[in-house]
């Protein structure tokens, strides 16, 4: 296979990134070289071999309540906020 | 002499013999502090006087009681910054402890700063945070290593006695071999990761750096153990781990894997590591070849596979709940992209973008699940390379530390800066990196013993018997 181009730009905007165009340029030499590296796995045989998956355990915990973070604690960092909610722009004209 | 200069466990006795009070150890760092922190910069948060007032209520019965740890600046402590070294969480307070934190509150110990660190763990120098550059204490001009720069600095530069860090690839091994202490990453799911800021889950591992393995083995045991609030810490009962001298290391069969001695490689690093493997086998130790034929393709793996994990990760930092937020945003889509950019630093938005792209529709197959697949060998190798031997030993770092700038334009070249220590995130094992020599210009070089998963009883019984037939670790810094 070979070195896929990556639209920085495009997948920036994905993330919810908003790059300067000096950025756009820089990353987008910089990442395709890096892809360039992670290129050379397509030469490791992987025919049957099972993916990893983050090892989970069968540990349900029992469905107790238990304290956890007050109102006022979860809402401590909110840059804005108004009757124990959070604002935020407005999403719905 | 300073009370700076000793251990936690030298400190232990003496407060218990009370000899000495906790206020004694924290003014002393205070002056160390003083003294060195404008040079070393380890820090990024520093309350002396919280910690003078914590220390007159510490409690000596407990197995830390009175002892000062340092935090590196990722795990959350109740009221106070938590910045991950970035400006997107500025004036950000923790609003809960990390599990970690309250085990070590729990078990006595008192917090004294918080250290500088990547900005997310997300570099090998402590160049990438957005709180400034954090110096070597044996080379001013050089880069502690990174990403737990700080923790490791502190340590070394006698202005913590410990500190804690994480290691998603190397990030608490790599700088403790860079500044001359010991960095353990234990076994995936010893401890857990609760309160920890997340950068790539199935990896990052909480783990103690100090100046002695003894000093390992008692904050381990303080932190070890199953969490319900992190699914994926280990269900066995919490063991207590003692780095007691095991007398000799004779029957163990010590593993040299040879894609870990490369043609080219650092000579004055490879003469050390090399010299180690000799002292063990002169004490009784078996030494084998062994080979992890999958090594060359650790690095794209865990590219790969750790930016995928952030990019998921760092979604949550969107000025929304907490954090920093843009000024004036014209919609919701401009709060979350200026926040963003503007909040993020450079190696951060590389990463993201990364770990976007190689999930992307049309790409996963051949990158994401392909390095899952890949990831599985590397697993293999470790297990097969198990059943010949008890421990890997290797360098942990490629070479000493390097100047700073060096390689801030060249982020593939910082990458491969972690060749010896991210396998062993990737396969779950534990690892341990301690002192194993000086290069000529008085850098220090570290050795890496790698277990068997949950296998830190072994690993920490063989690091401590070279520690102590050797005096590497006594030796103190010049800044």
């Amino acid at each position: 296979m070979s070195v896929p181009k990556l639209n920085v730009a495009d997948v920036a905007g994905l993330a919810r990134l908003s790059l300067t165009p000096d950025e756009t340029t820089k990353f987008s030499s910089q990442l395709s070289q890096i892809l360039a590296h992670m290129e050379t796995l397509g030469q490791i045989g992987t025919g049957d071999v099972p993916e990893v998956v983050p090892p989970a355990q069968p540990a349900l915990r029992k469905d107790i309540p238990t304290p956890s973070l007050t109102v006022e604690a979860a809402l401590s960092n909110a840059p804005a906020q108004s009757n124990d909610l959070i604002l935020v722009p407005k999403i719905v004209e | 002499m300073s009370l700076a200069h000793e251990t936690l466990a030298s400190l232990r006795r003496r407060l218990v013999a009370k000899e000495i009070h906790p206020r004694d150890i924290i003014k002393d760092l205070l002056a160390q502090i003083d003294a060195r922190e404008k040079t070393v910069h380890a820090f990024t948060h520093l309350d002396g006087q919280a910690a003078l007032a914590t220390a007159e209520k510490a409690d000596l019965s407990l197995p830390l009681g009175g002892l000062p740890i340092a935090l590196k600046d990722n795990l959350n402590a109740l009221g106070d910054p938590c910045t991950c070294s970035s400006k997107i969480l500025e004036g950000y307070r923790a609003p809960y402890d990390a599990t970690a934190v309250a085990r070590l509150r729990q078990a006595g110990a008192l917090f004294l700063g918080r250290t500088n660190m990547d900005e997310f763990a997300m570099g090998s120098s402590t160049e990438n945070s957005a709180l400034g550059v954090t110096r070597n204490p044996w080379d001013s001009t050089r880069i502690p290593g990174g990403s737990s720069g700080g923790s490791a600095a502190a340590v070394a530069g006698r202005l913590a006695i410990a500190a804690l860090g994480s290691d998603t690839g190397g990030s608490i091994r790599q700088p403790a071999a860079l500044c001359g202490c010991v960095g353990l990453k234990p076994t995936y799911g010893r401890i857990s990761r609760y309160g920890l800021v997340a950068f790539a889950s199935s990896l990052d591992q909480i783990g103690p750096l100090t100046r002695t393995v003894e000093d390992s083995a008692l904050l381990l045991s303080a932190l070890a153990g199953h969490d319900p609030r992190d699914n994926t810490t280990d269900l066995r009962k919490p063991e207590t781990f003692l780095a007691k001298p095991t007398g000799s290391v004779k029957g163990l069969r010590i593993g040299l894997p040879k894609e870990y001695f490369l043609p080219g490689m650092n000579a004055e690093t490879e003469a050390s590591i090399r010299s180690a493997a000799s002292w063990f086998e002169k004490n009784g130790a078996t030494l084998v070849e062994v080979s992890l034929p999958h090594t060359p393709a650790a690095i794209a793996v865990y590219y790969i596979l750790a930016t995928a994990e952030a990019s998921a990760n760092l979604a949550r930092f969107d000025g929304v709940r907490y954090g920093r937020r843009a000024v004036d945003p014209k919609d919701l889509l401009d709060l979350y992209q200026r926040t963003r950019s503007e909040g993020f630093g450079p190696e951060v938005k590389r990463r993201i973008i990364l770990g976007t792209f190689v999930l992307s529709q049309g790409y996963s197959d051949a990158f994401y699940r392909k390095a899952q697949k890949v990831r599985g060998l590397l697993r293999q190798d470790f297990e097969s390379a198990f059943t010949k031997c008890d421990l890997l030993l290797t360098p942990t770092s490629p070479e000493p530390a390097f100047p700073l700038g060096e390689r801030t334009q060249d982020p593939l070249k910082m990458y491969l800066a972690d060749v010896f220590t991210i396998s062993t995130n990737l396969a779950g094992n534990g690892a341990i990196s301690l002192p194993c020599g000086f290069t000529k210009s008085n850098l220090p070089i570290g050795l890496q013993l790698i277990g068997p998963r949950f296998g830190e009883e072994t690993m920490l019984g063989a690091a401590h018997a070279f520690e102590q037939a050797h005096d590497f670790w006594k030796r103190m810094p010049p800044v």
